[in-house]
């Protein structure tokens, strides 16, 4: 969690070229070879703790709560060759319903630890960098390993990026509930992107994403819950993030396609808006969200003769797949959020940022949405403090 | 970790590269590469060199073929178009021709007839120029003795691929000089800036100030470089392409920026910008260091935090 958060803070580090910029000197930028800096290792190492409050509910029920710190560590170690990589320690408790939303004596509770890591080493060439990185996460019923190779090479000009990258991950799962569980999942990514330079103040990037996994896809904990052993998923990503001189500020928008093997379709629109403010960074976001069901999702209407949590038929016509989980069902979502930096001299800079997720099915944006379920909100807080070396 | 400096001449100036660092032998190939690399941009742009890219231009002036030019040569095309527009018009590097009219080294004012005759040759709207994009890069100039020169900003961008030259070996600490051009390649091996002095408009031997620098380049333009004085006026070098006649609001401007190619654009739209040189330096995101004929000086106000003007006559 917190190191995709790292990720994704590292990838729109980029500014717009010619921030603060007059157009002439976007124009010498633009110079083949005048700026070199662009494929070495960064010149700073960083270290960075943050700690993460995460709580979910619904009327009735508080759901999950995790407190998760970590920390990030990137260490140039030549202007060639950096390393950076993070650990995660997630506690989770709480309970999650068996179906649907139900809320019933038989809602289990529950607590769970998760050590997750990972490294990365980044070679820089003169205009591309190749990047090798391990991860793996462990809790007591999942263990996950994962490798990924990523490469970016950018045009003479720099005003183009192409990135390529493929992932692969392996993954067993047990049950706490279960002894003899003993699954396993097997997952292959390639990721195909361009990054372009539009305008000295424009920056726009398409990312394509194909995922293709093989292995367990149910859920342990969930009864009837009963899903294909293969999911491959698309995701088209299209990112433009402008600058606005006059206000000296970003708007940072993107649209996410999203299909996948068990039928589910889902486009998410997000913005925010960067601004700073003397020492001060104030990014305000919103985002939208819809989905349609997954095709063997199952709305709650139950088999009349035995009852939940069982679908109508259950056992005179068993269904091949089923799953009661809210999270194949159709609805839509925003999430609103609020982070601010503080710089602390050139060195330290300390954020915080919340996040409140509601999920509706009745927001759903294209058709309507399952019937029968509650809905359902999700809080992060998150606190975290860098120092650059 | 010590310091070595590598001094030679090149573009008609005395240039150094200095660089920090242990391994002194390491440092001076990579000294020797990026030298390389401004001799190599000095041939290739050479007025002087009839087998430079822009002798090729200037000898099809007026003829009906295109002159094919490579991506390097494109992109710096567009780069003067770009000046040009954003200059108003002031920044044109056809306006070489009047050279042949004014000759620094006579000291004599030209006939107003023969400036006159000079000027039609004079416009980059005139040039035909296909663009750095387009399918096939080439150019034509459609007069007879219709010239480029690429002086107005060669210099600079050599200092800038210089500097990338050190980055790409690897190098970190240093900064390349091509005769007063600078391009700063990272602060000294202790992480503290180099400084560096602006020159004196009207004391050869002095400075009128310092910057402290440990990125980003710094240029300046000045009406001390090449110039006569006749009858208690001061003929500078730098020519209005619209009248052929010297500037003479500004005895000197320093500009930084983060390219040495901006900066040097800056400093010489801001000599021919005369009063209007500080809003304009304003608009383009510049810190800059402006003298006026009366030895005032001019910068834009900056937070403590940032000297980079400071000092008086070091």
């Amino acid at each position: 969690m917190a190191w995709a958060e790292v990720a994704v803070a590292a990838t729109d580090a980029k500014p717009c070229r010619g921030d603060k910029a007059g157009a002439i000197i976007a124009a010498a930028l633009a110079l083949p070879g005048v700026t070199a800096h662009a494929e070495s290792a960064p010149e700073r190492g960083v270290v960075a703790l943050k700690y993460l409050n995460y709580k979910d509910s619904q009327p009735g029920l508080d759901r999950i709560a995790v407190n998760a710190p970590s920390i990030y560590v990137l260490a140039p170690i030549s202007p060639r060759w950096a390393v950076d990589g993070s650990l995660v320690s997630d506690s989770v408790s709480g309970a999650t319903p068996r179906y649907h939303t139900a809320i019933s004596g038989a809602t289990p509770r529950m607590t769970d630890k998760r050590l997750a890591g990972n490294v990365q080493v980044t070679r820089y060439f003169e205009r591309s960098n190749v990047a090798i990185g391990l991860a793996s996460s462990n809790e007591n019923d999942y263990n996950s390993k994962a490798g990924s190779l990523n490469a970016s090479f950018s045009s003479d000009d720099n005003n183009t990026t192409w990135n390529v990258g493929l992932g692969y991950a392996s993954d067993k799962i047990g049950s706490t509930n279960d002894a003899t569980l003993h699954e396993t999942k097997q997952t292959s990514e390639l990721l195909l992107g361009v990054t372009q330079d539009w305008t000295a103040n424009d920056l726009i990037q398409l990312n394509f994403t194909l995922n293709s996994g093989r292995g367990y896809f149910s859920d342990p904990y969930k009864s009837v819950d009963n899903r294909p052993r293969e999911r491959d998923q698309a995701i088209a990503l299209a990112r433009w993030n402008h600058y606005f001189a006059g206000a000296g500020g970003a708007l940072r928008s993107a649209y996410r396609f999203y299909r996948d093997t068990f039928g589910i379709k889902a486009h998410t629109l997000g913005a925010e808006w960067v601004q700073s403010v003397g020492r001060f960074t104030i990014t305000p976001s919103l985002r939208l969200y819809t989905q349609n069901a997954a095709k063997f999702y199952f709305d709650p209407i139950y088999d009349p003769d035995v009852g939940a949590p069982y679908p109508p038929g259950y056992f005179t016509n068993p269904p091949q797949y089923s799953s009661a989980d809210q999270r194949l069902a159709a609805f839509g979502a925003v999430t609103v959020g609020l982070q601010i930096g503080v710089n602390i001299g050139a060195d330290w800079l300390v954020d915080l940022k919340a996040e409140r997720y509601e999920q509706r099915t009745g927001w759903r944006v294209i058709g309507t949405g399952s019937p029968g379920l509650d809905p359902f909100q999700a809080t992060w807080l998150q606190v975290g403090v860098e120092k650059r070396f | 970790m010590n310091s070595y400096g590598f001094g030679f001449e090149a573009m008609s100036s005395s240039c150094e590269i200095r660089l920090d660092g242990d391994d002194e032998h390491a440092l001076a190939e990579a000294a020797e590469r990026a030298i390389e690399e401004v001799r190599r941009i000095e041939l290739k742009y050479s007025r002087y060199r009839d087998d430079s890219i822009v002798s090729r231009i200037n000898a099809a002036a007026g003829r009906s073929e295109w002159v094919e030019v490579d991506a390097e040569t494109a992109s710096l095309l567009d780069f003067a178009g770009s000046l040009h527009a954003l200059s108003d018009g002031l920044f044109d590097i056809t306006s070489g021709v009047l050279r042949r009219a004014w000759d620094f080294r006579s000291g004599r004012v030209p006939e107003a007839a023969g400036l006159q005759a000079l000027l039609p040759l004079i416009g980059w709207p005139q040039v035909e120029w296909s663009r750095v994009n387009a399918p096939d890069r080439r150019i034509r100039l459609p007069r007879a003795g219709m010239e480029l020169d690429f002086g107005g900003f060669g210099k600079e961008y050599a200092a800038d691929r210089a500097m990338a030259t050190l980055a790409v070996a690897g190098l970190r600490h240093g900064f390349v000089n091509l005769g007063g051009d600078i391009r700063v390649l990272g602060a000294r091996s202790d992480g503290g800036a180099w400084r560096f002095g602006i020159q004196h408009p009207r004391n050869a031997e002095g400075t009128i100030a310092s910057v402290d620098m440990t990125e980003g380049a710094l240029a300046s333009s000045g009406d001390y470089e090449r110039f006569f004085e006749l009858d208690g006026r001061r003929y500078c070098h730098i020519l209005d392409p619209r009248t052929g006649w010297p500037v003479s609001s500004w005895a000197s401007v320093s500009v930084t920026a983060p390219a040495c190619a901006a900066a040097g654009a800056l400093s010489t739209i801001a000599m021919l910008k005369g009063d209007e040189a500080l809003a304009f330096l304003a608009t383009q995101g510049a810190t800059y260091l402006a003298v006026d004929t009366a030895l005032r000086t001019f910068h834009p106000e900056l937070p403590a935090a940032q000297p980079f003007f400071s000092g008086e006559h070091e």
